[in-house]
């Protein structure tokens, strides 16, 4: 079975977009500040829409913003 | 002094309130006005199910039980709209977003389990009762005002769960 988990770079990009704040982002985006706070501790995924206005804020592709590390247990399992 | 603590598994965060006022303050709004609802549901229908446990039984029981019963909903409507006036004013509304519905949708769901076992608990006991009746013709208890009362207690404890469900979700993360 596949078991992945998306990891983001949110924070980072934040910073490098002068300090833009986790409100800023939020207006911009369309969600609340906890959604932005949840979505850069990697305890929420968003809809792909709304991963897709958070790339078009920062101006990166979406690959830049958000990455998916999948490990396969059942070839974990046989190696 | 309350302490409240959250726990999602050992190895991931726990965060830690000496203080109830320091909770309130680091809530969102709708975590705010979800907070507000359970702690009135909570009291009032608390404070109502008292009344009718302390009176059931009682030839009066179903004359007086009905005027609490609306005072009851009156109180949790007043105090429902009086908090969220309130809140507006203290902190600003934000409207839901997509992680608040599915919060809210995962919430409803948890709570149509615990009405659906409810009311399969009422109908057994409405079943129950009538069947005990033909056996032997004694004072049954099951009156229609302690079904209205079984029905609104689950109506009651399945709004807590989704209130509570919804709580989690938002102190734990999604």
């Amino acid at each position: 079975m596949t078991k992945g988990r998306i990891r983001n770079n949110v924070r980072t990009l934040r910073f490098h977009s002068s300090e833009m704040t986790q409100q800023e982002l939020a207006e911009k985006v369309g969600v609340t500040r906890q959604t932005v706070i949840a979505i850069e501790g990697d305890k929420y995924s968003p809809s792909l829409e709304v991963a897709f206005r958070i790339a078009r804020v920062f101006g990166v592709p979406l690959e830049e913003v958000f990455q998916y590390d999948s490990t396969d247990s059942n070839n974990a399992n046989a190696t | 002094m309350y302490v409240i603590t959250y726990f999602k598994s050992a190895k991931d965060y726990t965060i830690q309130f000496s203080d109830l006022g320091e909770l309130l303050m680091e809530m969102s709004y709708q975590e705010k006005s979800i907070f507000g609802s359970l702690v009135a549901m909570l009291v009032v229908y608390g404070y109502y199910f008292a009344a009718v446990l302390h009176n059931i039984g009682k030839p009066e029981f179903a004359a007086t039980g009905l005027g609490r019963l609306i005072l009851a909903v009156i109180a949790i409507i007043v105090i429902e709209v009086v908090y969220h006036i309130v809140l507006a004013l203290e902190s600003k509304p934000e409207a839901k977003d997509e992680r608040d519905i599915l919060i809210e949708s995962k919430a409803y769901r948890n709570a149509y389990f615990a009405l659906s076992t409810g009311a399969f608990l009422v109908i057994a006991s409405v079943i129950a009762a009538d069947l005990a009746r033909d056996a032997a013709p004694t004072r049954i208890l099951v009156t229609p005002f302690l079904v209205v009362n079984l029905v609104l207690l689950f109506m009651v404890l399945a709004e807590v769960v989704k209130l509570v469900t919804q709580l989690l979700h938002y102190r734990r993360g999604f």
